[in-house]
């Protein structure tokens, strides 16, 4: 019974993990059809800003909910202006231009930082279900990715800019004859993207530890999470996760971490030859 | 192939776009060896019902039967291995390439090297566009390549030509010489023209069809359906440009 | 690019500057610096295979080391088994070539786009890399051959004469042989690009839509292009495991793929030369780079890749054949006294 428990928890956190690591990609291919290949390196912005503030005696709660997404959001902004927005149209450049900007923000990071794993202490620490030991900064996970998803729902089904957003989603050239100016939804989109990535970053540095390269290990998941769910946000990130999460986790516990990440890869390339257009793309269609 | 008396034939074919019907159950047959333009107005299905012939689309039901051959839901390489040639509303060409090339990989599909050098330079010379073969495709103007796309579709020698808005930006002079292409090519294959250009269609038509609201709303003759005050009617804005065209 | 490749002359010049290379080369270098171009050679059919399938297939892909790394291991884990390297050789050509095949089942019979292309290529160089990490135990074993995780497999047979597995080449004679490898893939490419299949290739790299209206099946060709460019990549990777006689997970590096990429954006998408001179400018570049030891060479090559997709779309050769052309037309009219309408 316990173990029972502790798997289904483990499963539930392996969803979440995927939801927070894909939620901010999964913005920026819905709107903008393109794959930010440095989405990883922002994952490791945003740990970074949490390990190095709180270590300078910030608060950690403050690191990582206010400074993390602040910090990646920004620079996210930054990187649009300066690359991103002079390849619209041209999105292979654009696939090409961020994988240049990840390995020049990893060696750069090496660089600064050296190529050492720093880290933080995990808040909370442990609690017992029968005989096994969970840690309760699990259930801060599960909370953060429910969060999110709830957030970024919101956010799109009521207010200006999410209909703005759900528009441009829809049909950005019928968005733009509408009046609605693409570029600078384009610019926020990405912004946003980059600071929900950064937070994950964030979240995840406690149970990870941060290095210059902890980006190559994640991206793979958050890659296929986003393209498993095809290009609707929300019902596209939470129904991949729980698919891929669940499928991963399952092969995890029966043969290790390794083939967990083969299962996910194998999965994703027998549905995508099924859906080429992701789940969303057939499934859901209408969703957000 | 089982026997046919109708080279084309769509039994119910219907097309909906999520709760959008822009296709209804049409029912549409053409003859061997029969010219028909397809009219209507903006929005009628046309373009729909064309792509569903071209497998660009699949339609949500019926069927498409092509010398007694269902080919409902086939790929569009399939279906132009049957012997359809198809050209597209948008110029579909090798940009990148040169005009003799373009039409050569075109004659190539069924021919030996030798046959299809002869085949793609004589259609070059047919589509009047001999002049052009050296000249990179991206560099012509819209009309250009609109030829060099007909050229490419004759090349390939097929029984059933599907022609979407051929006419589309042409100058008065490549679309005459499009109209004689066009009557000239219904000698030996059957030709469906999706067409807005009213000064071209008179040029070619004799049967008509004319789509309305994803149906057939009328099948007669060109002169007939000129006549038509309920044509008129749909068509009422179109008309007001064609009387100036 | 569409007249015949026999009575283009560059194609000559190319293989008489390639065997000029191969014969003088070694005569009036030193052993050292023969086997730094060594590694330029074999770099250079790694380039060549992604400058085929994105030039000439339109297939932009983000996972060239994840072949590059089979044939790597392939030959490898062969060469230790049988003891000799030409079966070996064949292997690492064939068994990423079907690899190639099976993976462009997925992406182009599904009709993928560009942009999942190039997620789901990089994201099984990723899945390789990681596999070829965690195979450190002795547990990982091929036959004789232990796989080593993270620290590779050392001690791979160097390339003998066919049928003799005594006769092993030395550092010369396997530059003369690689050289060799270059111009017959050179060779086969401009062939295979000038045919009627490689002319279907281009046409769909052109226009998808238009190749299929032609009755060309667009997947099986893409298909057939894709796994062609792999199996080059593993002969690179072959070529790369004997000439360092050792190889480690490093070889499906997201850095190798992205390195292929640079030398092709450089050099120029749509030419063969352009990769190989690619390769050597950036080769050059990097080990100037590399003794200032201040900076990160991923850094490096990260800025140089942002730099050519912002400033250099076209690359090096085809930006200098334009230039060329250009000042050709304009020194004839001038000479003609034509008008200066422009």
């Amino acid at each position: 019974m316990d173990y029972t428990l502790v798997v289904a928890l483990e499963m539930i956190r392996a969803i979440a993990w995927l939801v927070l690591l894909a939620s901010g990609l999964a913005i920026i291919f819905g709107m903008m059809r393109i794959i930010n290949f440095a989405h990883g390196e922002f994952l490791m912005l945003g740990g970074y800003t949490v390990v190095i503030s709180t270590n300078a005696g910030v608060n950690e709660w403050v690191s990582i909910l206010i400074l993390a997404p602040v910090v990646v959001g920004v620079f996210g902004i930054i990187v649009e202006r300066l690359v991103i927005q002079r390849l619209y149209g041209r999105i292979l450049d654009s696939l090409l231009a961020t994988w240049g900007l990840s390995m020049l923000m990893m060696g750069g990071v090496t660089m600064i930082f050296g190529n050492t794993v720093q880290g933080v202490s995990t808040p909370f620490g442990g609690m017992k279900i029968g005989a096994y030991q969970v840690p309760i900064y699990n259930f801060v996970l599960i909370g953060f990715a429910v969060l999110v998803l709830v957030a970024i729902w919101c956010v799109l089904k009521f207010t200006k800019a999410g209909l703005i957003a759900r528009a441009t989603m829809q049909n950005a050239d019928m968005a733009e004859a509408l009046g609605i100016r693409t570029r600078w939804v384009y610019m926020t989109t990405f912004g946003i993207g980059s600071a929900i990535t950064g937070l994950a970053g964030g979240l995840l540095a406690p149970v990870t530890g941060v290095v210059p390269t902890m980006g190559m290990n994640l991206v793979g998941q958050s890659f296929i999470t986003v393209i498993t769910g095809g290009a609707s946000v929300i019902a596209g990130t939470l129904s991949s996760a729980t698919l891929l999460g669940t499928i991963s986790q399952g092969v995890t516990f029966l043969t290790g971490p390794v083939y967990g990440d083969a299962a996910l890869l194998v999965t994703a390339l027998v549905l995508l030859r099924l859906l080429p257009q992701g789940i969303t793309g057939r499934i859901f269609k209408r969703s957000l | 192939m089982s026997d046919w008396t109708n080279i084309l034939e769509t039994r119910g074919l219907t097309m909906q776009f999520g709760g959008v019907t822009a296709v209804d159950e049409v029912d549409f047959t053409l003859r061997d060896g029969e010219l028909r333009c397809l009219l209507g107005p903006n929005g009628a299905g046309k373009s729909t019902f064309f792509k569903c012939l071209t497998g660009q689309l699949i339609p949500t039901r019926g069927s498409v039967t092509f010398k007694g051959e269902d080919m409902t839901g086939w790929n569009t390489h399939d279906i132009v291995n049957l012997g359809i040639g198809i050209k597209t509303q948008m110029p579909n060409v090798f940009d990148g390439v040169s005009v003799y090339e373009n039409v050569r990989l075109s004659s190539r599909r069924k021919h030996m090297a030798a046959q299809a050098k002869e085949l793609a330079e004589k259609t070059l010379e047919r589509c009047g566009i001999t002049h052009l073969a050296k000249r990179e495709v991206g560099t012509l103007s819209h009309g250009q390549r609109q030829l060099v796309e007909l050229a490419m579709v004759l090349a390939a020698e097929p029984a059933l030509i599907l022609l979407d808005e051929p006419a589309a930006g042409m100058t008065g002079e490549e679309r005459d010489r499009l109209a004689r292409l066009v009557l000239e090519s219904a000698r030996s294959a059957a030709v469906i023209v999706v067409e807005h250009d009213m000064v071209f269609i008179r040029q070619i038509a004799k049967f008509v069809t004319v789509f309305n609201r994803g149906a057939i709303f009328r099948e007669a003759m060109i002169d007939e359906i000129m006549a038509d005050r309920e044509v008129q009617e749909i068509y009422l804005g179109k008309q007001a440009n064609v009387a100036s065209a | 690019m569409e007249k015949s490749v026999l009575r283009d002359p560059g194609f000559y010049v190319m293989v008489a500057i390639g065997l000029a290379a191969m014969l003088i080369l070694p005569v009036v270098l030193d052993m050292f610096t023969i086997m730094q171009i060594t590694q330029y050679v074999v770099l250079a059919v790694f380039a060549l295979s992604l400058g085929y399938i994105w030039g000439f297939g339109g297939i932009l892909s983000f996972g060239q080391a994840a072949f590059f790394g089979l044939g790597a291991y392939t030959f490898a884990v062969a060469a230790i088994n049988i003891g000799e390297t030409t079966i070996p050789l064949i292997l690492a050509f064939a068994i990423p070539c079907l690899f190639g095949a099976a993976l462009g089942y997925f992406i182009f019979y599904g009709r993928l786009s560009d942009v999942y292309l190039g997620v789901v290529t990089m994201v099984v160089t990723l899945l390789f890399w990681k596999l070829a990490n965690h195979t450190a135990g002795p547990e990982y074993a091929i036959g004789e051959a232990r796989l080593g995780g993270f620290n590779g497999i050392p001690s791979i047979p160097v390339m003998n004469i066919p049928g003799e597995p005594e006769a092993m080449l030395d550092p010369v004679q396997m530059f003369q042989v690689f050289m060799g490898f270059l111009i017959v893939v050179y060779i086969v490419l401009r062939l295979l690009i000038a045919s009627d299949f490689g002319r279907v290739s281009i046409g769909i790299r052109e226009n998808e839509t238009r190749a299929s209206l032609l009755g060309y099946d667009v997947r099986r060709h893409k298909l057939v292009v894709f796994a062609i460019g792999s199996g080059i990549a593993g002969l690179a990777g072959a070529m790369w495991a004997t000439y360092q006689a050792f190889i480690d997970p490093n070889a499906f590096s997201m850095e190798m793929s992205a390195k292929a990429l640079v030398w092709v954006m450089a050099g120029g998408v749509g030419t063969l030369v352009g990769p190989i001179i690619g390769v050597i400018l950036l080769q050059w570049l990097t080990l100037k780079l590399g003794t200032m030891e201040l900076l990160n060479s991923l850094a490096v090559l990260g800025a140089i890749m942002m730099v050519l997709v912002l400033a250099l779309p076209k690359g090096i050769v085809p930006t200098l054949r334009k230039l060329i052309v250009d000042g050709w037309t304009l020194a004839r009219r001038k000479k003609t006294g034509g008008k200066a309408d422009e």
